[in-house]
């Protein structure tokens, strides 16, 4: 037991920490949750976009006649029928560059039109949408929709973009750069380099790839004429900011004329934060037909306009001494923004990837540029570990490549460059600031776990049974806990990045908390009333906890980037601490002593001395019910408890973390098989390691993914070969080894819980971490890189002496 | 065309499209949405259904050609608010569901494999890895939800009468 007396904010009663059962499960497990597409509003009709069949090119024509006769069309629109919607914004264009891109009406860098008109610039550019009275009939429709194009010539790498003689993209975006970015100091690096007894290069491709929830994107728009309130039901990872976003960005309507609910998300990873074209049409088109209006993407649809991730061509040099010490890295990449800048994807591509390159190592020297660029692909967008992974992937190579230059055990090399623990706060010299750590000790655990000392008697055990086996390290830090609202002005972020909740206890003793994040499949309505419960101490079974829905949440700006649980959940315990404090003021009050002698604790007041004495103590139950009466209160105590916190935290989180792969290639076949994997993260103070497990194994095989088998792949003319499931391969059951996992536990000092992010922390280091497994493995063949995907082909053609 | 349909022990009649799918008339004409779409080419396994027991992909059959057939969904494995089957149960302990779009149809796949077990060797982890690859999850990375089969096989196992005569008269099979 913990006491809180007066002001002073304490820790709870232990609940968390504990793995408490999702209490989402059953229902999800009955197939009862609603997802956007299971929403049937009474006289819905619905809506098929007509996206670009061809990468870039002028629209001569669009006539729309043949289908608006088919049976059941309500109505075809394209471009012309929106010429008074302001095109969708960019949010997040790095700070301290200059964009190039045609601003937005209200001063924002970027934008794109909510229907193209005149040019398209990706396949699945929407050109046109139709709504009808079945969503059969609006599909059939959208074929006789006949549409003239001027081709244009088509690029889809960020480097040839940017290259003299390049198709333009945008009139205004000379050469296609939409901006280049720095950070780091180069002048220093340079020298570092240049003065260096060892120095590495590596010409790295982090391809493409796609999220792919498995639930598409959807939204349905319901227009009320009599109040002129617009609903927007959509599967989205932020309710808040879409609503922002819309409303006062988009349609130009009153903020509060807006709703928009989050029904339940079938995941995310990133890519349901954005603003896309279908938000604002379900909405427009609802007013314009007097009907709500849904719209459910397909497969295909989402591979052709949902945000891709990824997607760098890099040079990256590491210098270092012949006895293992990094003295300097630098990285030249070119980021492949796709055709228009996505709501945050230009600062995915710069900041959230620069600044974190020299991962968990101690460099006097580093340098990040970046050039964004435009292509004839989908935008670009976050996905799962997003820009960190690039990072790691980057940096854990280079360490690798330096280890073997040197002769060194690549665990030997990591080792001498950790970070030292003395040394927090530590400033990486990239713009990032880490809060804590203890990467010795996080690191040591790895190796340890993993066997990695027993690796050479198995590589030739492995080589009896026709195997290579190869073992690679990959190290982490993840920036999380986005955040600090004035740091991410800095970074270019337009909009406040802090997170609320507010708790109402009612006069019954239970609790409603709700918060301005949105779940996207992470058990907030678990976890959330946990801390609730904790702070309170209280059942959990009490607190009910609401999110998703703007009209009924506070304000926040949902969930990214792994911020919930040390974003909201700090919210949560502030305002259960402001409870308490009032409980305390009002337990004065109620028990006739000075407030001095109150105890909060275990859900009660008491006189300090009395726990167990029924006449001088006031239970929960007893407390909300006197509340709400408010019988008795001075003047100076408010009835009734409901309190709501905004919780801005001083800077930013910097979980860590440290995986081991070892892969077996069978020399036959070219193929890699993962056959263990020991991953030791650590997130801080933990809630429920139950979820973190879950989302933490889920997160190493997003990262599998990557590495091994998936890859968003263009052709010539820019059409999207892996355009359905049946061409881009996620990972399945049996691509999954068990995992041997652990955790070290440095808590921030950035938040009241001690808690960094955890969701998509693990997808940072698996790609690092297998392709160095993979040409350890065919080291002696004379490899020194291989890219991603790894996949049989590519290593069949190495064993047999090709080059890449 | 007019097709029959015993749905959910529920005899079913309507008039349906030649082209239409299996998964159209549950979702949208018997509103059965606890059956989901995740893709247009039959990878992803969110419409597994059980079509005279055996589970398939009801985005790809069409509804004439089940026509006549039993067709169970995941609102016929449990009453709404009702007591978890022994599979579902399982899976909950393990947290084998995140967003859960995909779990609906992990639970019908799933399903067949469990029943089946009571009365053989359990299936191994890769047999239950193998049986899982028709259902694609982004979010667990499977893990959790083989641990949540294993758990359910050793639990029906373990329920299983000693003697299958005795199984039979209680009528608790199935």
């Amino acid at each position: 037991m913990t006491a809180v007396t007066g002001e002073t904010p304490l820790q709870g009663n232990g609940l968390l920490g504990q793995p408490l059962d999702s209490r989402e499960d059953p229902q999800l497990l009955r197939g009862e949750a609603t997802y956007v597409g299971d929403i049937d509003l009474a006289g819905t009709a619905h809506m098929a976009i007509l996206g670009s069949p061809i990468a870039h090119a002028k629209i001569l024509s669009i006539d729309t006649k043949a289908a608006e006769q088919l049976p059941g069309v309500l109505k075809v629109a394209t471009a012309a029928d929106f010429t008074d919607v302001m095109p969708l914004p960019c949010i997040w264009i790095p700070g301290g560059v200059e964009s190039h891109f045609p601003p937005h009406p209200y001063g924002l860098p970027g934008s794109r039109p909510v229907l193209s008109g005149d040019t398209v610039r990706h396949v699945g550019d929407p050109i046109a949408v139709v709504v009808a009275e079945t969503p059969r009939q609006a599909a059939a429709a959208l074929a006789a929709i006949s549409v003239e194009y001027e081709p244009l010539t088509v690029v889809t790498r960020a480097d040839e973009a940017l290259a003299e003689g390049a198709p333009q993209l945008h009139e205004a975006v000379p050469g296609n750069l939409n901006a280049y970015w720095t950070c780091g100091d180069k002048d220093r690096t340079d020298a570092a380099i240049a003065a260096a007894e060892v120095t590495v290069e590596l010409d790295l491709v982090n391809q493409r790839t796609i999220n792919s929830p498995i639930e598409p994107r959807g939204a349905v728009g319901d227009y009320n004429a009599a109040t002129g309130e617009y609903t927007l039901y959509a599967s989205t990872q932020g309710p808040h900011n879409h609503r922002f976003l819309l409303s006062a960005l988009v349609l130009g309507i009153p903020f509060n004329k807006l709703r928009v609910v989050a029904p339940t998300v079938g995941g995310s990873f990133g890519t349901k934060g954005y603003l896309y074209p279908d938000m604002p049409l379900v909405l427009l088109l609802s007013k314009v037909l007097g009907r709500p209006v849904k719209w459910v993407d397909t497969r295909t649809g989402l591979m052709n306009s949902t945000v891709q991730g990824r997607d760098h061509r890099q040079h990256v040099t590491l210098a270092g001494t012949r006895d293992g010490r990094i003295t300097a890295v630098r990285c030249t990449s070119y980021a492949n923004l796709g055709a228009y800048p996505s709501t945050i994807g230009p600062g995915v591509a710069t900041a959230l990837m620069g600044r974190s390159i020299s991962g968990m190592y101690d460099i006097d020297a580093a340098f990040c540029e970046v050039y964004a660029a435009f292509t004839n692909t989908v935008p670009l967008g976050a996905q799962r570990g997003s820009g960190r992974a690039e990072a790691a992937f980057l940096m854990e190579r280079l360490v690798d490549r330096y280890a073997s230059e040197i002769g060194m055990d690549p665990a030997a090399v990591r080792r001498k460059n950790l970070v030292p623990k003395e040394k927090f706060p530590y400033d990486n010299g990239l713009g990032w600031t880490y809060d804590s750590g203890d990467y010795q000790l996080n690191f040591d655990r790895a190796i340890e776990l993993s066997g990695y000392a027993d690796m050479p008697a198995r590589k030739t055990e492995a080589r009896a049974r026709g195997k290579r086996l190869g073992v690679g390290i990959a190290s982490y830090v993840a920036i999380c806990g986005v955040g600090p609202s004035t740091r991410m002005s800095k970074e270019g972020m337009l909009g406040g990045t802090w997170e609320s909740a507010n708790i109402r206890v009612h006069p019954t003793g239970e609790v409603t908390v709700t918060v301005g994040s949105a779940s996207t499949g992470q058990s907030h309505g678990t976890v959330f009333a946990q801390v609730a419960a904790d702070e309170l101490g209280i059942d959990p079974s009490q607190v009910q906890v609401y999110e998703g829905d703007t009209l009924k949440a506070p304000y926040g700006q949902g969930t990214y980037g792994s911020r919930s649980y040390s974003m909201a959940a700090p919210a949560i315990a502030l305002t259960a601490r402001k409870i308490k404090s009032k409980l305390v003021k009002a337990g004065a009050v109620f028990l006739g002593v000075p407030e001095d002698k109150v105890v909060y604790a275990d859900g009660k007041v008491f006189v300090e001395g009395h726990e167990d004495d029924t006449e001088n103590t006031k239970t929960f139950a007893e407390l909300a019910m006197a509340m709400w009466y408010g019988w008795g209160l001075p003047p100076e105590i408010e009835p009734a408890l409901d309190e709501t916190t905004h919780f801005d935290p001083p800077d930013f989180n910097y979980p860590f973390g440290t995986h081991v792969a070892v892969v077996e290639i069978d020399e036959l076949t070219g193929e890699t098989e993962v056959v263990a994997y020991t991953a030791v993260d650590d997130a801080g103070h933990i809630g429920n390691p139950k979820i973190v497990l879950g989302q933490i194994e889920g997160s190493i095989v997003h990262g599998l993914g990557q590495a091994l088998m998936e890859h968003a792949e263009y052709d010539p003319d820019g059409r999207l070969v892996s355009r359905d499931l049946g061409h881009y391969a996620l990972p399945r059951a049996i691509d999954a080894p068990f995992f041997t996992l652990d955790k070290t536990t440095t808590p921030t000092p950035h938040n009241p819980l001690g808690a960094k992010g955890a969701g998509e922390i693990a997808t940072v280091p698996p790609a690092a971490a297998v392709v160095n497994a993979v040409v350890d493995a065919l080291s002696d063949l004379g490899v020194r890189h291989i890219d991603m995907p790894v996949t049989p082909e590519k290593v069949w053609r190495r064993l047999r002496g090709e080059s890449q | 065309m007019d097709l029959s349909l015993n749905v959910n022990g529920r005899p079913e009649q309507f008039a349906a499209q030649p082209n239409e799918l299996l998964v159209e008339r549950l979702r949208d004409g018997l509103g059965l949405t606890g059956t989901k779409v995740g893709c247009d080419t039959g990878q992803c396994g969110t419409c597994v259904v059980r079509l005279d027991g055996r589970s398939v992909k009801s985005c790809l059959i069409l509804t004439a050609a089940a026509a006549g057939s039993a067709v169970t969904t995941i609102e016929g494995v449990t009453t709404p608010g009702g007591e978890l089957t022994g599979l579902q149960e399982a899976l909950r302990q393990e947290h084998g569901t995140q967003c859960g779009f995909c779990t609906p149809g992990m639970v019908m796949a799933l399903g067949e494999l469990v029943e089946n077990t009571s009365d053989r060797e359990a299936p191994t982890e890769p047999e239950i890895r193998e049986w899982l690859t028709g259902n694609l999850c982004r979010c667990t990375g499977y893990h959790s939800v083989v641990r949540g089969v294993q758990r359910a096989c050793s639990a029906a196992r373990e329920d299983a009468p000693a003697q299958p005569a005795t199984a039979a008269a209680s009528g608790q099979e199935g």
